[in-house]
């Protein structure tokens, strides 16, 4: 009886597997332009309105926003947006829209998709404070001129288009997402877990296929894009994988076995071995920036002489040159080279007599001992962290106790400041780039006194707070004057060394011979995003 | 096959106390550990409304009530088989460890398709050579081979593939399965490949599992080895197998029949709980690899504040151990008549 139930089952499997090895066709194998991009970090989401970390290299590519930031001009471009108006006091903006563009489920993109993004950005963040819908806070109205006319009327003056622009909470996506996810209303969570769960309909250039944030995502070319006719290019890739590899050392490896095709972040010391193989580099200044902050809450970080003479003793310029291996710029000030509000001026000389004597007017007196918290995935942020221990050590006398960190928990960390000051380290450095165009976004957040969970310094400052305010409402009205506004607040934030911009980072991308990437196709502003529609691959 | 109607009962229950309390004591830990989740799930907000959506968070995952009644919460949720949608991608948890699960899953299974037979052999051969230099010889190897550290192992043969130019990195090239059209089906890429007769996908796939199944396969072989030249040298010296020896009966059907089919349910019990503890080499020696798997998984989970994927795994770890522990006392009483469930 048993060996017949064996034999039964052994059967039954048998055939099941036949079955299954015949009803399935082999593959046919195809020729497409693949390319496989490998990124060092797992996506976060993918929601085009709440969305704030990682999930933009995909939101970048799969959907499109009104207007788009050309950092080579420093100006601001049409994109699902042809032309827009403004009124004279700034508070209404009339965008008008490109016809016969196609959402990728083939519905139309319209005024109605626009209204309903915008809408869902902003009052998402209204309800409960997530994404970057903060963007949108200004608008009070959107009012449907015609089917390709958009009226948005603002509570206060600001640069729409400049907001438009955002690498965040920006992204028009089609009203028909509301049947596919059966959500009610747009702030059903029905809709965030469909768009997270791996749903997407945008207008990019290239349509989202397979979504596994912890290891791959798969994007194919949108054949219907609106844009193709402009950037004329048959050798774009069909199929972009972007590969989560979060080991430099296997980005290197994967390139060297030809597995990766694009690397966004090998060892920095592999670069030049790489060129020599063949590989193409293509070095990105970013808007991604290493600041230090000071705990100005706890002693002897709170004493203002006492931090310039620490931002006076670091050789920013030999860190550049030993450390980053020239990739790297060295920042003035906090707000990164290139982006809009950047001052120059902003450094603090490398003199360690200069230094001495701050350590002296000071008044703290020896020992004294302070501790520096630092992320432990960066290889530059470890090695600054190590060379600072010795010559605060060395040349100033102040013992250095090293706290290096995983990001979420340095975070977690440093946001205790405002709680318990007094056992949160004296230094953080921590990186940032950009999610608005406007010097608003670096100093409000780590600098306001209401940031609470990005001021990692706990400066409070009315005057300062004041300052920021009043620029971000001006924008829309006087955005000379504003940017002066800015200007002098970072100029605070200087003198009272609150934080020392460290460098801007320059990203080398490196790439095989079998792409010719244009340099437009990298950008500071939408960190990570390789605009794949201006890659031509060659075989 | 004799099974008592309450076996089943009992292991249900077993289970159950075992699912329950692994997620109250992992709950309970992770949440006095550093690690805000509140933050995570939230996207880490900034802008004016940034603690405002750290709060709001706090709410929607639970946080704000007594760290009791979230155990709780959380207990049912694991027990529901539903726990929800993952703090870190905001998928959800069952999709987040279905794959790394079904990675590893296949990982062991290739490696014990032949580490179990060659530990068994390696096994038999030197007991039938008691005394000699192989018997010497395979004793010591199979001590060396299970007390080798695995993750040291791994890494040497990944550093030996590199300097000889193979990267087995990951478990197949995404590029081969877009340009052979491969679909998933079971999540087992060895299998799935093969319904599909796509050779291609299956030897890319094959190849880059191999290095870390070797890297797995040193404890079981070495166990098993041990355990099988003891095993066997006992039974040798039984009575009956001395008396099947006086009867003249073939030596090749002492050791078939008398002898192996005696040790056999111990090889089952020993293979079995080894193939449990196993998981834990995989797990380190996927993360060597690049290999998607529960390793990885685990792993940054805790470093992103992801409890519900991190106590999910843990929970549904017991149940495979306990699965596995079953499935093994069955098969043991399926084998040997004396044993009584």
């Amino acid at each position: 009886m048993r060996r017949l139930t064996v034999v039964i089952l052994a059967v039954l499997a048998v055939i099941v597997v036949t079955a299954a090895y015949f009803a399935l066709k082999p593959p046919a194998p195809t020729k497409l332009r693949v390319i496989v991009y490998a990124y060092s970090d797992t996506i976060t989401g993918i929601d085009p309105s709440l969305e704030d970390d990682t999930g933009l290299i995909i939101l970048g590519l799969v959907y499109e926003t009104l207007t788009y930031y050309d950092h080579s001009t420093g100006s601001i471009k049409p994109r699902l947006a042809v032309n827009w108006t403004v009124s004279e006091d700034g508070t209404e903006w009339i965008f008008h829209l490109r016809k016969g563009v196609l959402f990728h489920d083939g519905t139309p993109f319209n005024a109605t998709a626009v209204k309903l993004s915008i809408e869902r950005a902003r009052d998402a963040y209204r309800e409960t404070g997530r994404g970057l819908g903060y963007i949108w806070d200004a608008v009070e109205e959107i009012e449907i001129l015609d089917e390709y006319t958009v009226k948005l009327k603002l509570s206060h003056p600001q640069r729409l288009d400049f907001l438009a622009a955002a690498t965040y909470s920006a992204y028009i996506f089609s009203p028909s997402v509301m049947a596919k996810s059966g959500a009610t209303n747009y702030l059903d969570k029905r809709l965030e877990e469909w768009f997270n769960s791996g749903n997407a309909v945008g207008t990019g250039p290239y349509k989202l296929v397979y979504y596994d944030p912890m290891r791959e995502i798969r994007l194919e070319k949108f054949d219907k894009w609106w844009g193709w006719e402009y950037v004329n290019n048959p050798e774009a890739p069909d199929v972009v994988i972007i590969r989560i590899v979060l080991d430099p050392a296997t980005q290197y490896s994967g390139l060297l076995s030809g597995e990766i095709d694009i690397a966004c972040c090998v060892p920095r010391v592999n670069v030049p071995e790489l060129a020599k193989k063949g590989f193409r580099v293509e070095e990105v200044q970013t808007y991604r920036n290493f600041v230090m902050f000071f705990n100005t809450k706890r002693y002897p970080t709170n004493v203002r002489e006492f931090r310039l003479a620490i931002a006076h003793a670091i050789n920013l310029t030999a860190v550049i040159k030993n450390v980053l291996l020239g990739y790297g710029r060295q920042a003035s000030g906090v707000i990164p080279f290139g982006f809009p509000g950047h001052i120059e001026g902003l450094i603090y000389e490398f003199n360690l007599t200069i230094a001495k004597n701050y350590l002296e007017k000071s008044g703290v007196t020896k020992p004294v001992k302070i501790e520096v918290l630092y992320q432990k995935d960066y290889e530059e942020t470890v090695q600054f962290a190590l060379l600072l221990k010795t010559v605060l050590e060395h040349e100033l006398g102040i013992a250095v106790e090293l706290n290096p960190q995983g990001w979420e928990m340095l975070r977690d960390i440093a946001r205790g400041i405002w709680e318990s000051p007094e056992t949160t380290p004296h230094i953080i450095i921590a990186d940032w780039w950009p999610t608005i165009l406007s010097p608003y976004d670096y100093l409000y957040t780590m600098f306001h006194s209401e940031s609470k969970e990005w001021n990692f310094a706990g400066y409070e400052n009315a005057e300062f707070n004041k300052l920021i305010e009043e620029a971000w409402a001006l924008e829309g009205v006087d955005y000379e004057k504003a940017m002066e506004m800015y200007a002098q607040a970072q100029r605070i934030i200087y003198e009272e060394a609150v934080a020392v911009g460290l460098w801007d980072d320059v990203r080398p991308y490196v790439y095989s011979s079998k792409l010719l990437i244009p340099k437009e196709a990298f950008s500071p502003y939408y960190m990570y995003v390789i605009r794949f529609e201006l890659v031509k691959v060659r075989e | 096959m004799p099974i008592s109607s309450n076996y089943f009962l009992k292991r249900a229950i077993l289970a159950l106390a075992v699912v329950v309390g692994v997620a109250i004591v992992s709950y309970v830990i992770l949440m006095v550990t550093p690690g805000d989740p509140a933050a995570k799930w939230a996207g880490n907000p900034r802008g004016p409304g940034a603690s405002k959506a750290i709060e709001t968070a706090r709410q929607e995952l639970g946080l704000d009530q007594p760290i009791y009644v979230q155990a709780l919460n959380f207990v049912i949720k694991v027990l529901s088989g539903n726990i929800g949608i993952s703090i870190a991608y905001k998928i959800p948890v069952s999709r987040v460890i279905y794959t790394g699960f079904m990675s590893t899953l296949e990982l062991l299974i290739v490696t014990y398709a032949f580490s179990a037979p060659l530990g068994v052999f390696l096994g038999l051969y030197a007991s039938l050579r008691r005394g000699s230099f192989i018997d010497s010889f395979v004793m010591s190897l199979g001590a060396l081979l299970a007390s080798t550290p695995t993750f040291w192992l791994a890494t040497m043969i990944l550093t030996l593939l590199l300097q000889v130019g193979f990267v087995p990195y990951g478990r197949v090239s995404p590029g081969l399965l877009i340009e052979t059209g491969f679909k998933p089906i079971t999540g087992f890429i060895l299998l799935d490949s093969l319904l599909q007769r796509n050779l291609v996908v299956f030897a890319d796939a094959l190849i880059r599992l191999i290095p870390a199944a070797l890297a797995v396969s040193v404890y079981p072989i070495g166990a098993l080895a041990r355990l099988v030249r003891i095993l066997v040298a006992e039974a040798l010296l039984e009575d009956y197998v001395k008396a099947a020896v006086a009867w003249g009966i073939k030596r090749s059907t002492i050791i078939k029949t008398f002898v192996l089919r005696s040790i056999t349910p111990s090889i089952v019990q020993v293979a079995g709980l080894s193939f449990a503890y196993s998981l834990v080499d995989a797990m380190v020696v996927e993360a060597v690899f690049g290999r998607e798997g529960l390793g990885s998984i685990l792993l940054d989970s805790l470093y992103k504040s992801d409890f519900r994927v991190a106590i999910g795994l843990i929970a549904y770890l017991s149940v495979f151990y306990i699965v596995v522990n079953t499935l093994v006392d069955l098969l043991q009483a399926h084998i040997d008549p004396r044993v009584k469930l």
